[in-house]
């Protein structure tokens, strides 16, 4: 119940006690560490508030796992396509407020494009809600758009409406061998950026990460079509103009998903889609040699997500550390140590600090998850 | 600070002939595109360049002026228009900064018009996806401040979805970055919020949008009816079939006649009860599959007749009459009441039937030309302003409309905003809390509320809240 979760942010506001805000727990360890000792945990907090099939839109608690809306939306030949990193065992809540996405945004765009309203349970504990459960609203502010992505620290997010889609009559995925050289490489993403394909997934993946999720140990590039048979075959005859590709099995991409578990060091490299290449190379210079580094690339958004298994070597944290051209890092894990050298705040700027404030005024939802509290 | 003062200030930046005071020069100025509302600023003020924005602004922060931001005023909320602020108009500001066809985006002015960014966009095989039907006059800044939709928004999102960072000027003359125009952002989403914020937060002075690569093929269709109840149940029927195609259009009988006895004539057939103007795009292959699919819905849901586009001129004039229907309507009567309600797709036919009923008690004409796909409803009702029996009419008429749709579920505005016009509905669909939970939000950009005042949020749901955390300890101690 809402009321439940409403009633514990109220005691802990009067308390001033800091709350870390968690879904399944399954991913306490991301983003800054938080200085709370105690949880909240939302994942009891779930099943469907409404779900009305034709529409194309359901509405669930925070505590609802990815896995559950699949199997729910499934019978009636429908999914929510999104496939963040990690596994399907993660909540929705949690989903919303890290705004994770994963390769299917290269066809359905990032959960932000998915998400039509929330309910939020604010620091000083009122139940707010923003957007509605219809697939188009311009009412009111955008507390949705500000809740996604905020990390837990403006609101625990209760409830999430959803936009649905039809599940496709086939779905098929392809791997292709990826030149290793950066200059062979860019002009093969500039075909299949160019090609007559509109791919639900497009992904380059090294040579690690292929042998982890079964392909043979080399970069490829990933690629998932979805539709009617017609629509399918004629992307896999665009594919094949381009190069050879061979049918891959589905699992691969929940593979790649579970990759990013218990590693050192999780960070993504994003810039302008068209640099990729020359990003790509310089991300395998910043993972570097030593324990292989897994490194996956969205190439119609040009980000490239390296994994670093095991502890973070000195070595790695200062290649890590050292400018890296016009490229954006952002972090999803790093030993508690790193952070304040690397990333110390993502809400660093007036603005922020005045939402923050106004939504959490005693500074008690997830505080230092995203930075330095006020 | 006297307005005169203020203009002489003003004009030293813009000039003097881009500061109008006299009120036969603003009268213009005094509404939008929903010409029922009226509101007489005190001076007008065009600048040139960012440079100028920039110092405007700042001058307006200095004196403690209210002011609204108006792009070209094709708005449909009353959003753009207050009494006794400075209105500042943006349309000046057209310069396309870059385009970048290797990356899919351009970066512009918030006064480049929405059409003149994708004719620059096309021959590069790249289009601008937000489709407002005012797309020839309306302007990016405006877009972004009402979060514009269109047509084609079913299929490819908002406007909110095809932008990637705007640098805006606060209210208190503070030059932010929101988002990023390169690669990813982390923190708060103050794009998202920036965006549909209905020139409430801030003045954007450059925008970054995604531009998306044309589709292979397109096909238009339209189907005809003898029933809006069937028109709307194959609406809903399509939907449910799982195809998004790119646009899904509704017109009742009432909008067909007005729209074949204009000059905007598209040939769709003058007796029939409703039309869909159904448009699919995509891979060739798969579109020709769907289009398919789409007719036998059609059929199986008693469409007279289903006919595709045969060609580009064929399928221009078929978007014709939709996309100039409200002016159409400007032979009906000299007024306009526009509404865009959304509800859940599934109650389509039950809400149409319940504004028909709507229409008959209180003697107006609805016509109904509106985005089915997504359930965004526009009934239309054409009148006469200077008629107060007839005025009332209309009036009660839409609070009834607006009402059976948020029974229904739905919400008060789809793509138009709140403005003016909505704002004594908002608090149909929020809570006291939430609202004043946005009131919080604008209060981070805008801490004086001088930008658009009294727009979106109605003024007594903007309680003060409690600014430090150690009265707000107190009043949480006494609830608990």
């Amino acid at each position: 119940m809402t009321s439940t979760i409403q009633e514990r942010v109220r005691e802990a506001g009067a308390a001033q006690t800091p709350l870390h805000i968690a879904g399944k727990s399954s991913w306490l360890n991301a983003g800054r560490p938080v200085a709370a000792n105690e949880t909240i945990s939302v994942a009891d907090h779930s099943g469907v508030v409404e779900y009305v099939s034709s529409d194309l839109t359901i509405t669930v608690r925070g505590g609802t796992t990815l896995s559950e809306i699949a199997s729910i939306t499934g019978e009636q030949g429908q999914w929510l396509p999104l496939n963040p990193f990690g596994s399907h065992d993660g909540t929705i809540g949690a989903t919303v407020a890290t705004a994770s996405s994963g390769p299917l945004a290269q066809g359905f765009g990032t959960i932000r494009d998915l998400v039509l309203g929330v309910e939020v349970v604010t620091g000083d504990a009122k139940v707010v809600r923003g957007g509605g459960r219809v697939v188009k609203n311009v009412a009111g502010f955008d507390l949705v758009r500000l809740m996604t992505g905020a990390w837990g620290t403006l609101g625990i997010i209760t409830e999430v409406s959803l936009r649905l889609y039809a599940l496709p009559a086939q779905r098929i995925t392809m791997a292709m061998d990826a030149p290793t050289d950066t200059r062979r490489l860019a002009q093969r993403l500039r075909s299949l950026t160019d090609a007559p394909i509109i791919p639900f997934s497009l992904e380059l993946v090294n040579d690690e990460l292929a042998r982890r999720i079964g392909l043979a140990p080399r970069p490829a590039i990933l690629v998932e079509f979805g539709g009617n048979a017609a629509a399918v075959s004629a992307q896999r005859d665009a594919l094949a103009a381009i190069g050879t590709a061979i049918e891959a099995p589905a699992e691969s991409w929940e593979r790649l998903r579970a990759t990013a578990v218990s590693a050192g060091a999780v960070f993504r490299v994003s810039g302008l889609p068209g640099g990729l290449a020359e990003r790509w190379e310089r991300a395998q210079s910043i993972t570097g040699a030593g324990q292989p580094a897994m490194m996956h690339a969205s190439i119609g958004r040009g980000t490239v997500r390296c994994v670093l298994p095991g502890e973070l070597t000195a070595s790695a944290a200062e290649r890590i550390s050292a400018p890296h051209s016009d490229d954006t890092m952002i972090f999803e894990t790093l030993p508690e140590a790193q952070w304040a050298s690397l990333a110390p705040s993502a809400t660093a700027d007036r603005v922020s600090q005045s939402i923050k404030r106004a939504f959490d005024p005693f500074g008690i939802l997830n505080p230092g998850i995203l930075g330095p509290t006020n | 600070m006297a307005t005169e003062k203020l203009a002489d200030q003003l004009a030293g930046v813009v000039g003097e002939r881009f500061v109008l005071m006299r009120p036969s020069e603003l009268l213009v100025y005094n509404s939008d595109g929903l010409p029922g509302y009226r509101r007489k600023p005190r001076l007008a003020v065009f600048p040139g360049t960012r440079e100028q924005t920039v110092e405007v602004v700042r001058i307006l922060a200095a004196a403690g002026a209210p002011f609204v931001p108006r792009g070209a005023g094709t708005g449909l909320s009353g959003g753009a228009l207050a009494d006794d602020v400075v209105l500042l108009g943006l349309h000046r500001l057209k310069k396309v900064i870059s385009i970048d066809a290797e990356n899919r985006r351009a970066t512009v002015e918030p006064g480049v018009v929405n059409l003149a960014l994708n004719r620059i966009a096309a021959p590069l095989g790249l289009l601008y996806a937000p489709d407002p039907s005012s797309e020839a006059a309306c302007t990016i800044g405006g877009n972004i401040a009402e979060n514009a939709g269109g047509p084609h928004c079913l299929k490819y999102g908002v406007t909110l979805n095809h932008v990637l960072a705007i640098t805006a000027i606060l209210p208190n003359g503070e030059i932010v970055t929101l988002g990023s125009d390169t690669g990813e952002r982390e923190g708060y989403d103050l794009l998202g919020a920036f965006i549909g914020s209905e020139g409430c937060f801030g003045v954007a002075l450059d925008v970054t949008v995604k531009l998306t690569k044309k589709p292979p093929a397109v096909r238009t269709m339209l189907a005809d009816f003898t029933s809006v109840d069937d028109a709307a149940r194959v609406t809903s029927a399509i939907v449910a079939s799982g195809i998004v195609p790119a646009a899904l259009e509704f017109m009742d009988s009432a909008t067909i006649r007005v729209v074949e006895s204009s000059i905007y004539a598209a040939g769709y057939p003058a007796d029939a009860a409703a039309v869909l103007l159904i448009e699919l795009d995509g891979l060739l292959a798969g579109v020709e599959a769907d289009v398919e699919t789409v007719r036998q819905i059609c059929i199986a849901g008693r469409a007279r007749e289903v006919k595709v586009a045969a060609n580009e001129a064929e399928r221009l004039r078929l978007w014709q009459g939709r996309k100039k229907a409200f002016g159409a309507m400007g032979r009906m009567a000299p007024h306009l009441v526009v509404q865009d309600a959304v509800i859940p797709r599934t109650r389509l036919a039950d809400i149409l039937a319940t504004i028909a009923q709507i229409a008959a008690t209180h003697r107006v004409t609805v016509c109904n030309v509106f985005h089915a796909g997504d359930g965004n409803l526009h009934p239309n009702i054409p009148y006469n302003a200077d008629d107060p029996d007839e005025s009332e009419r209309v009036h009660l008429a839409m609070g009834e409309i607006m009402r059976a749709c948020v029974n229904a579920g739905g919400s008060i505005t789809g793509e138009h905003g709140v403005g003016l016009d909505k704002l004594n509905y908002i608090e149909l669909i929020f809570s006291p809390d939430s609202l004043e939970a946005m009131c919080r939000l604008r209060s981070a950009f805008d801490p004086e509320r001088r930008a658009n005042p009294g727009k979106v949020v109605p003024i007594h749901s903007c309680q003060e809240w409690k600014s430090t955390p150690a009265s707000m300890r107190d009043t949480a101690g006494a609830v608990a």
